[in-house]
Protein backbone atom coordinates (compact mmCIF):
# COMPACT_ATOMS: atom_id res chain seq x y z
CA UNK A 1 0.00 0.00 0.00
CA UNK A 2 1.43 3.34 -1.04
CA UNK A 3 1.30 6.28 1.31
CA UNK A 4 3.08 9.54 1.95
CA UNK A 5 6.66 9.25 3.12
CA UNK A 6 8.50 12.39 4.23
CA UNK A 7 11.59 13.08 2.18
CA UNK A 8 13.82 15.65 0.54
CA UNK A 9 13.56 14.60 -3.09
CA UNK A 10 12.81 16.94 -5.97
CA UNK A 11 9.18 15.76 -6.06
CA UNK A 12 8.78 16.32 -2.32
CA UNK A 13 9.82 19.94 -2.69
CA UNK A 14 7.27 20.72 -5.41
CA UNK A 15 3.98 22.48 -4.74
CA UNK A 16 1.04 20.00 -4.73
CA UNK A 17 -0.75 22.18 -7.29
CA UNK A 18 2.01 21.79 -9.85
CA UNK A 19 2.13 18.05 -9.17
CA UNK A 20 -1.65 17.69 -9.60
CA UNK A 21 -1.42 19.65 -12.82
CA UNK A 22 1.43 17.44 -14.08
CA UNK A 23 -0.48 14.29 -13.15
CA UNK A 24 -3.63 15.31 -14.99
CA UNK A 25 -1.67 16.51 -18.00
CA UNK A 26 0.34 13.30 -18.06
CA UNK A 27 -2.82 11.15 -18.01
CA UNK A 28 -4.25 13.12 -20.91
CA UNK A 29 -0.99 12.74 -22.85
CA UNK A 30 -0.73 9.03 -22.06
CA UNK A 31 -4.16 8.42 -23.52
CA UNK A 32 -3.67 10.69 -26.52
CA UNK A 33 -2.06 8.09 -28.77
CA UNK A 34 -1.25 4.36 -28.89
CA UNK A 35 1.70 4.37 -31.31
CA UNK A 36 4.80 2.58 -30.03
CA UNK A 37 7.04 5.66 -30.14
CA UNK A 38 4.44 7.65 -28.18
CA UNK A 39 4.19 4.86 -25.59
CA UNK A 40 7.99 4.79 -25.29
CA UNK A 41 7.98 8.54 -24.59
CA UNK A 42 5.25 8.14 -21.97
CA UNK A 43 7.19 5.36 -20.23
CA UNK A 44 10.38 7.43 -20.28
CA UNK A 45 8.57 10.38 -18.69
CA UNK A 46 7.04 8.11 -16.03
CA UNK A 47 10.53 6.76 -15.28
CA UNK A 48 11.73 10.36 -14.79
CA UNK A 49 8.83 11.01 -12.42
CA UNK A 50 9.73 7.89 -10.41
CA UNK A 51 13.31 9.10 -10.30
CA UNK A 52 12.22 12.59 -9.16
CA UNK A 53 10.38 11.03 -6.22
CA UNK A 54 13.01 8.30 -5.64
CA UNK A 55 10.22 5.73 -5.79
CA UNK A 56 11.18 2.15 -6.59
CA UNK A 57 9.05 0.89 -9.52
CA UNK A 58 8.81 -2.47 -7.75
CA UNK A 59 6.87 -0.76 -4.97
CA UNK A 60 4.42 0.58 -7.55
CA UNK A 61 3.94 -2.93 -8.92
CA UNK A 62 3.45 -4.31 -5.41
CA UNK A 63 0.92 -1.60 -4.57
CA UNK A 64 -1.13 -2.03 -7.73
CA UNK A 65 -0.62 -5.75 -8.45
CA UNK A 66 -4.34 -6.56 -8.36
CA UNK A 67 -4.95 -3.74 -10.84
CA UNK A 68 -2.21 -5.02 -13.14
CA UNK A 69 -3.59 -8.55 -12.94
CA UNK A 70 -7.05 -7.40 -13.98
CA UNK A 71 -5.54 -5.20 -16.70
CA UNK A 72 -3.70 -8.22 -18.11
CA UNK A 73 -7.06 -9.91 -18.60
CA UNK A 74 -8.17 -7.08 -20.92
CA UNK A 75 -6.34 -8.30 -24.05
CA UNK A 76 -7.41 -11.89 -23.31
CA UNK A 77 -11.07 -10.85 -23.11
CA UNK A 78 -10.70 -8.76 -26.26
CA UNK A 79 -9.16 -11.64 -28.20
CA UNK A 80 -11.65 -14.34 -27.29
CA UNK A 81 -13.90 -15.13 -30.25
CA UNK A 82 -17.06 -17.17 -30.38
CA UNK A 83 -16.27 -19.91 -32.88
CA UNK A 84 -13.02 -20.71 -34.72
CA UNK A 85 -10.32 -19.57 -34.49
CA UNK A 86 -11.49 -18.94 -30.87
CA UNK A 87 -8.81 -16.29 -30.33
CA UNK A 88 -8.21 -13.30 -32.61
CA UNK A 89 -4.83 -11.63 -32.33
CA UNK A 90 -5.73 -8.24 -33.78
CA UNK A 91 -8.31 -7.08 -31.22
CA UNK A 92 -6.10 -8.52 -28.48
CA UNK A 93 -3.20 -6.35 -29.71
CA UNK A 94 -5.43 -3.27 -29.86
CA UNK A 95 -6.47 -3.89 -26.28
CA UNK A 96 -2.87 -4.60 -25.24
CA UNK A 97 -1.81 -1.20 -26.57
CA UNK A 98 -4.69 0.47 -24.70
CA UNK A 99 -3.84 -1.37 -21.49
CA UNK A 100 -0.13 -0.57 -21.83
CA UNK A 101 -0.95 3.12 -21.33
CA UNK A 102 -2.21 2.49 -17.80
CA UNK A 103 0.94 1.52 -15.80
CA UNK A 104 2.77 4.84 -16.39
CA UNK A 105 -0.33 6.80 -15.33
CA UNK A 106 -0.53 4.73 -12.15
CA UNK A 107 3.21 5.18 -11.57
CA UNK A 108 2.96 8.98 -11.80
CA UNK A 109 0.03 9.10 -9.39
CA UNK A 110 1.95 6.77 -7.08
CA UNK A 111 4.79 9.33 -7.05
CA UNK A 112 2.26 12.02 -6.11
CA UNK A 113 0.82 9.93 -3.27
CA UNK A 114 4.34 9.04 -2.12
CA UNK A 115 5.57 12.64 -2.02
CA UNK A 116 2.53 14.71 -0.99
CA UNK A 117 0.99 14.80 2.49
CA UNK A 118 -2.81 14.85 2.56
CA UNK A 119 -2.78 18.34 4.06
CA UNK A 120 -0.81 19.49 0.99
CA UNK A 121 -3.58 18.22 -1.29
CA UNK A 122 -6.15 19.81 1.01
CA UNK A 123 -4.42 23.17 0.76
CA UNK A 124 -4.20 22.78 -3.01
CA UNK A 125 -7.95 22.05 -3.25
CA UNK A 126 -8.79 25.11 -1.14
CA UNK A 127 -6.68 27.31 -3.37
CA UNK A 128 -7.69 25.76 -6.68
CA UNK A 129 -11.46 25.58 -6.15
CA UNK A 130 -12.72 29.12 -5.63
CA UNK A 131 -15.05 30.33 -2.91
CA UNK A 132 -17.05 28.38 -0.38
CA UNK A 133 -17.10 25.18 -2.44
CA UNK A 134 -13.32 25.05 -2.24
CA UNK A 135 -13.36 25.63 1.50
CA UNK A 136 -15.90 22.89 2.14
CA UNK A 137 -14.00 20.46 -0.12
CA UNK A 138 -10.73 21.31 1.63
CA UNK A 139 -12.01 20.99 5.18
CA UNK A 140 -14.07 17.94 4.16
CA UNK A 141 -11.03 16.15 2.72
CA UNK A 142 -9.19 16.52 6.02
CA UNK A 143 -12.21 15.33 8.01
CA UNK A 144 -12.89 12.30 5.79
CA UNK A 145 -9.28 11.16 6.17
CA UNK A 146 -9.76 11.49 9.93
CA UNK A 147 -13.05 9.57 10.04
CA UNK A 148 -12.27 6.83 7.48
CA UNK A 149 -10.41 4.50 9.91
CA UNK A 150 -13.11 4.99 12.56
CA UNK A 151 -15.92 4.05 10.20
CA UNK A 152 -13.95 1.03 8.92
CA UNK A 153 -13.50 -0.19 12.49
CA UNK A 154 -17.23 0.44 13.13
CA UNK A 155 -18.11 -1.80 10.18
CA UNK A 156 -15.60 -4.50 11.20
CA UNK A 157 -17.03 -4.47 14.73
CA UNK A 158 -20.57 -4.87 13.38
CA UNK A 159 -19.48 -7.74 11.17
CA UNK A 160 -17.66 -9.47 14.03
CA UNK A 161 -20.68 -9.05 16.31
CA UNK A 162 -22.89 -10.51 13.59
CA UNK A 163 -20.63 -13.56 13.14
CA UNK A 164 -20.37 -14.04 16.92
CA UNK A 165 -24.17 -14.33 17.07
CA UNK A 166 -24.33 -16.95 14.33
CA UNK A 167 -25.02 -14.35 11.65
CA UNK A 168 -22.81 -16.21 9.17
CA UNK A 169 -25.70 -18.65 8.68
CA UNK A 170 -28.14 -15.91 7.66
CA UNK A 171 -28.82 -15.28 3.95
CA UNK A 172 -26.40 -12.79 2.38
CA UNK A 173 -29.12 -10.18 1.72
CA UNK A 174 -30.02 -10.23 5.39
CA UNK A 175 -26.38 -9.81 6.42
CA UNK A 176 -25.89 -7.01 3.91
CA UNK A 177 -28.99 -5.22 5.18
CA UNK A 178 -27.89 -5.47 8.81
CA UNK A 179 -24.36 -4.33 8.03
CA UNK A 180 -25.62 -1.38 5.97
CA UNK A 181 -28.27 -0.29 8.47
CA UNK A 182 -25.96 -0.54 11.46
CA UNK A 183 -23.18 1.13 9.51
CA UNK A 184 -25.35 4.08 8.52
CA UNK A 185 -26.70 4.37 12.07
CA UNK A 186 -23.23 4.70 13.53
CA UNK A 187 -22.10 7.04 10.77
CA UNK A 188 -25.12 9.28 11.40
CA UNK A 189 -24.44 9.32 15.14
CA UNK A 190 -20.87 10.37 14.39
CA UNK A 191 -22.07 13.06 11.98
CA UNK A 192 -24.39 14.51 14.65
CA UNK A 193 -21.48 14.75 17.05
CA UNK A 194 -19.26 16.23 14.33
CA UNK A 195 -21.87 18.90 13.52
CA UNK A 196 -22.09 19.87 17.21
CA UNK A 197 -18.31 19.94 17.46
CA UNK A 198 -17.97 22.12 14.35
CA UNK A 199 -20.56 24.59 15.64
CA UNK A 200 -18.98 24.64 19.08
CA UNK A 201 -15.71 25.64 17.41
CA UNK A 202 -17.32 28.46 15.40
CA UNK A 203 -16.91 26.77 12.02
CA UNK A 204 -16.71 29.85 9.81
CA UNK A 205 -16.39 30.76 6.16
CA UNK A 206 -13.63 33.21 7.04
CA UNK A 207 -11.73 31.67 9.90
CA UNK A 208 -9.21 34.07 11.42
CA UNK A 209 -6.52 33.42 13.92
CA UNK A 210 -7.12 35.24 17.21
CA UNK A 211 -5.48 38.70 17.19
CA UNK A 212 -2.37 38.70 19.34
CA UNK A 213 -1.57 41.64 21.65
CA UNK A 214 1.16 42.00 24.27
CA UNK A 215 -0.18 42.45 27.82
CA UNK A 216 1.69 43.96 30.80
CA UNK A 217 3.14 40.67 32.00
CA UNK A 218 4.25 39.68 28.54
CA UNK A 219 7.10 42.24 28.47
CA UNK A 220 9.07 40.95 31.49
CA UNK A 221 8.52 37.35 30.46
CA UNK A 222 9.78 38.11 26.95
CA UNK A 223 12.66 40.16 28.48
CA UNK A 224 13.71 37.20 30.61
CA UNK A 225 13.58 35.03 27.54
CA UNK A 226 15.92 37.37 25.63
CA UNK A 227 18.31 37.57 28.57
CA UNK A 228 18.37 33.80 28.88
CA UNK A 229 19.05 33.51 25.18
CA UNK A 230 21.99 35.91 25.43
CA UNK A 231 23.38 34.39 28.62
CA UNK A 232 25.96 32.13 26.97
CA UNK A 233 27.54 35.24 25.35
CA UNK A 234 27.78 37.06 28.69
CA UNK A 235 29.23 33.98 30.30
CA UNK A 236 31.98 33.60 27.74
CA UNK A 237 32.72 37.37 27.96
CA UNK A 238 33.11 37.06 31.74
CA UNK A 239 35.29 34.03 31.44
CA UNK A 240 37.57 35.29 28.68
CA UNK A 241 39.84 37.53 30.93
CA UNK A 242 40.25 34.61 33.32
CA UNK A 243 41.14 32.32 30.43
CA UNK A 244 43.60 34.89 29.09
CA UNK A 245 45.47 35.10 32.41
CA UNK A 246 45.51 31.35 32.86
CA UNK B 1 1.37 39.64 9.59
CA UNK B 2 -1.75 40.35 7.48
CA UNK B 3 -4.95 40.26 9.49
CA UNK B 4 -8.56 40.14 8.46
CA UNK B 5 -10.86 42.55 10.24
CA UNK B 6 -14.20 41.55 8.68
CA UNK B 7 -16.82 40.07 10.99
CA UNK B 8 -16.77 36.30 11.26
CA UNK B 9 -19.20 34.69 8.80
CA UNK B 10 -20.30 31.57 10.64
CA UNK B 11 -21.38 28.65 8.51
CA UNK B 12 -25.17 28.26 8.90
CA UNK B 13 -26.47 25.52 11.20
CA UNK B 14 -28.22 23.67 8.39
CA UNK B 15 -25.12 23.80 6.19
CA UNK B 16 -22.96 22.47 9.02
CA UNK B 17 -25.35 19.57 9.50
CA UNK B 18 -25.46 18.65 5.81
CA UNK B 19 -21.71 19.06 5.57
CA UNK B 20 -21.05 16.81 8.58
CA UNK B 21 -23.39 14.17 7.13
CA UNK B 22 -21.63 14.40 3.76
CA UNK B 23 -18.25 13.90 5.47
CA UNK B 24 -19.46 10.81 7.29
CA UNK B 25 -21.16 9.38 4.21
CA UNK B 26 -17.91 9.86 2.28
CA UNK B 27 -16.10 7.99 5.05
CA UNK B 28 -18.82 5.31 5.02
CA UNK B 29 -18.49 4.88 1.24
CA UNK B 30 -14.74 4.47 1.71
CA UNK B 31 -15.27 1.98 4.53
CA UNK B 32 -17.86 -0.02 2.60
CA UNK B 33 -15.29 -0.41 -0.19
CA UNK B 34 -12.96 -2.15 2.27
CA UNK B 35 -15.39 -4.31 4.20
CA UNK B 36 -17.22 -6.99 2.24
CA UNK B 37 -19.26 -10.06 3.11
CA UNK B 38 -17.43 -13.26 2.12
CA UNK B 39 -19.53 -15.59 0.00
CA UNK B 40 -19.13 -19.37 -0.04
CA UNK B 41 -17.07 -21.13 -2.72
CA UNK B 42 -15.22 -19.20 -5.38
CA UNK B 43 -17.78 -16.39 -5.59
CA UNK B 44 -16.33 -12.88 -5.28
CA UNK B 45 -16.96 -11.19 -1.91
CA UNK B 46 -20.21 -9.22 -1.70
CA UNK B 47 -19.16 -5.56 -1.64
CA UNK B 48 -21.51 -2.91 -0.31
CA UNK B 49 -19.73 0.01 -1.96
CA UNK B 50 -22.67 1.28 -4.10
CA UNK B 51 -24.64 1.74 -0.88
CA UNK B 52 -22.52 4.81 -0.17
CA UNK B 53 -23.85 6.43 -3.35
CA UNK B 54 -27.42 5.25 -2.64
CA UNK B 55 -27.47 6.62 0.91
CA UNK B 56 -25.75 9.86 -0.07
CA UNK B 57 -28.36 10.57 -2.76
CA UNK B 58 -31.35 9.56 -0.63
CA UNK B 59 -30.30 11.25 2.60
CA UNK B 60 -28.65 14.38 1.28
CA UNK B 61 -30.17 15.24 -2.10
CA UNK B 62 -28.28 16.09 -5.28
CA UNK B 63 -25.96 18.83 -4.01
CA UNK B 64 -24.79 17.46 -0.68
CA UNK B 65 -24.93 13.86 -1.86
CA UNK B 66 -22.71 14.86 -4.76
CA UNK B 67 -20.36 16.61 -2.33
CA UNK B 68 -20.12 13.41 -0.26
CA UNK B 69 -19.02 11.34 -3.26
CA UNK B 70 -16.75 14.14 -4.52
CA UNK B 71 -15.04 14.13 -1.11
CA UNK B 72 -14.63 10.36 -1.36
CA UNK B 73 -12.90 10.65 -4.74
CA UNK B 74 -10.76 13.62 -3.64
CA UNK B 75 -9.55 11.80 -0.54
CA UNK B 76 -8.53 8.89 -2.77
CA UNK B 77 -6.67 11.27 -5.08
CA UNK B 78 -4.97 12.78 -2.03
CA UNK B 79 -3.57 9.33 -1.27
CA UNK B 80 -5.79 7.78 1.42
CA UNK B 81 -6.35 4.09 0.57
CA UNK B 82 -10.12 4.43 0.15
CA UNK B 83 -10.79 2.70 -3.16
CA UNK B 84 -11.41 -1.05 -3.26
CA UNK B 85 -8.39 -3.20 -2.32
CA UNK B 86 -6.98 -0.15 -0.49
CA UNK B 87 -6.00 1.58 -3.74
CA UNK B 88 -5.43 5.32 -4.10
CA UNK B 89 -4.31 7.96 -6.57
CA UNK B 90 -5.59 10.00 -9.49
CA UNK B 91 -4.38 7.29 -11.87
CA UNK B 92 -6.74 4.80 -10.24
CA UNK B 93 -9.71 7.14 -10.67
CA UNK B 94 -8.90 7.82 -14.30
CA UNK B 95 -8.08 4.32 -15.45
CA UNK B 96 -7.44 1.92 -12.58
CA UNK B 97 -8.32 -1.60 -13.61
CA UNK B 98 -10.75 -0.15 -16.11
CA UNK B 99 -13.16 0.48 -13.25
CA UNK B 100 -12.38 4.15 -12.64
CA UNK B 101 -15.55 5.09 -14.48
CA UNK B 102 -17.60 3.37 -11.81
CA UNK B 103 -16.18 5.75 -9.19
CA UNK B 104 -17.27 8.72 -11.29
CA UNK B 105 -20.53 6.81 -11.88
CA UNK B 106 -21.11 6.66 -8.11
CA UNK B 107 -20.79 10.44 -7.95
CA UNK B 108 -23.24 11.02 -10.81
CA UNK B 109 -25.49 8.23 -9.49
CA UNK B 110 -25.73 9.96 -6.11
CA UNK B 111 -26.57 13.25 -7.81
CA UNK B 112 -29.26 11.62 -9.98
CA UNK B 113 -30.74 9.62 -7.08
CA UNK B 114 -30.82 12.77 -4.95
CA UNK B 115 -32.38 14.77 -7.76
CA UNK B 116 -35.14 12.22 -8.35
CA UNK B 117 -35.89 11.69 -4.66
CA UNK B 118 -35.78 15.29 -3.46
CA UNK B 119 -36.46 17.32 -6.63
CA UNK B 120 -34.73 20.31 -5.01
CA UNK B 121 -31.28 21.24 -3.80
CA UNK B 122 -32.08 21.22 -0.07
CA UNK B 123 -32.78 17.70 1.13
CA UNK B 124 -36.29 16.97 2.39
CA UNK B 125 -37.20 14.53 5.14
CA UNK B 126 -37.43 11.01 3.71
CA UNK B 127 -40.79 10.64 5.46
CA UNK B 128 -42.32 13.01 2.92
CA UNK B 129 -40.97 11.07 -0.07
CA UNK B 130 -42.91 8.04 -1.29
CA UNK B 131 -41.24 4.63 -1.25
CA UNK B 132 -41.88 4.26 -4.99
CA UNK B 133 -39.94 7.48 -5.69
CA UNK B 134 -37.06 6.30 -3.54
CA UNK B 135 -36.94 2.95 -5.33
CA UNK B 136 -37.00 4.74 -8.68
CA UNK B 137 -34.10 6.91 -7.48
CA UNK B 138 -32.06 3.83 -6.56
CA UNK B 139 -32.70 2.08 -9.87
CA UNK B 140 -31.79 5.27 -11.75
CA UNK B 141 -28.56 5.50 -9.74
CA UNK B 142 -27.56 1.96 -10.77
CA UNK B 143 -28.40 2.68 -14.41
CA UNK B 144 -26.22 5.82 -14.30
CA UNK B 145 -23.35 3.95 -12.62
CA UNK B 146 -23.33 1.37 -15.42
CA UNK B 147 -23.94 3.95 -18.16
CA UNK B 148 -20.76 5.76 -17.09
CA UNK B 149 -18.71 2.76 -15.98
CA UNK B 150 -19.06 0.44 -18.96
CA UNK B 151 -18.13 2.86 -21.81
CA UNK B 152 -15.30 4.19 -19.61
CA UNK B 153 -14.04 0.64 -19.17
CA UNK B 154 -14.21 0.00 -22.90
CA UNK B 155 -12.13 3.15 -23.46
CA UNK B 156 -9.55 2.36 -20.78
CA UNK B 157 -9.04 -1.27 -21.76
CA UNK B 158 -9.43 -0.81 -25.52
CA UNK B 159 -12.38 -3.20 -25.64
CA UNK B 160 -15.50 -2.89 -27.79
CA UNK B 161 -18.40 -1.60 -25.64
CA UNK B 162 -20.32 -4.88 -25.99
CA UNK B 163 -17.27 -6.81 -24.77
CA UNK B 164 -16.89 -4.50 -21.78
CA UNK B 165 -20.59 -4.92 -21.01
CA UNK B 166 -20.20 -8.71 -21.23
CA UNK B 167 -17.25 -8.52 -18.79
CA UNK B 168 -19.40 -6.66 -16.27
CA UNK B 169 -22.47 -8.84 -16.85
CA UNK B 170 -21.57 -11.45 -14.17
CA UNK B 171 -21.73 -8.66 -11.58
CA UNK B 172 -25.26 -7.62 -12.60
CA UNK B 173 -27.05 -10.24 -10.45
CA UNK B 174 -25.11 -9.00 -7.42
CA UNK B 175 -26.14 -5.44 -8.22
CA UNK B 176 -29.77 -6.52 -8.52
CA UNK B 177 -29.36 -8.13 -5.11
CA UNK B 178 -27.92 -4.85 -3.80
CA UNK B 179 -30.90 -2.94 -5.15
CA UNK B 180 -33.17 -5.47 -3.40
CA UNK B 181 -31.31 -4.95 -0.12
CA UNK B 182 -31.40 -1.16 -0.54
CA UNK B 183 -35.14 -1.29 -1.26
CA UNK B 184 -35.65 -3.41 1.87
CA UNK B 185 -33.79 -0.76 3.85
CA UNK B 186 -35.90 2.03 2.34
CA UNK B 187 -39.19 0.15 2.86
CA UNK B 188 -38.22 -0.72 6.42
CA UNK B 189 -37.93 3.01 7.10
CA UNK B 190 -34.38 2.58 8.43
CA UNK B 191 -33.19 5.75 6.73
CA UNK B 192 -35.88 8.06 8.15
CA UNK B 193 -34.35 10.32 10.74
CA UNK B 194 -35.89 12.66 13.26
Amino acid sequence: MLSYRPGETFAHRLDPRSKLCFQAGFAVAAFADTSLSWLAGVYALAALALLAGRLDPRRVVRAYWVVFLVLALGPVIAGIAVGPPWFRVEPALTSLRAVARVPPVLAVSAVYVHTTPVRGTRAAIERLVPGRAGQLLGVGTGLVVRFFPLVVSDLRRIRTAMVARGGANRPVTDRARRLAVQGIDRAMARSDRLAVALRARCFAWNPTLPALTFGRMDYPVAGIGVVLALSPLAQSAALSPLLATA
Amino acid sequence: MAQQHDSVALVGDETVEHFATAVLLAALTAALAQVSIPLPGSLPPFSLQPFGAFFAGLLLGPLWGGLALALYILVGIAGAPVFSNANAGLGYVLVGQGTGGFLVGFLLGAVVAGGIAHRQITPRSLETIGVATQVLALVAAVVVIYAVGVPWMSWALGLPVQRAAATMAPYAPFDLLKIAVAIAIVRGGYLVRE
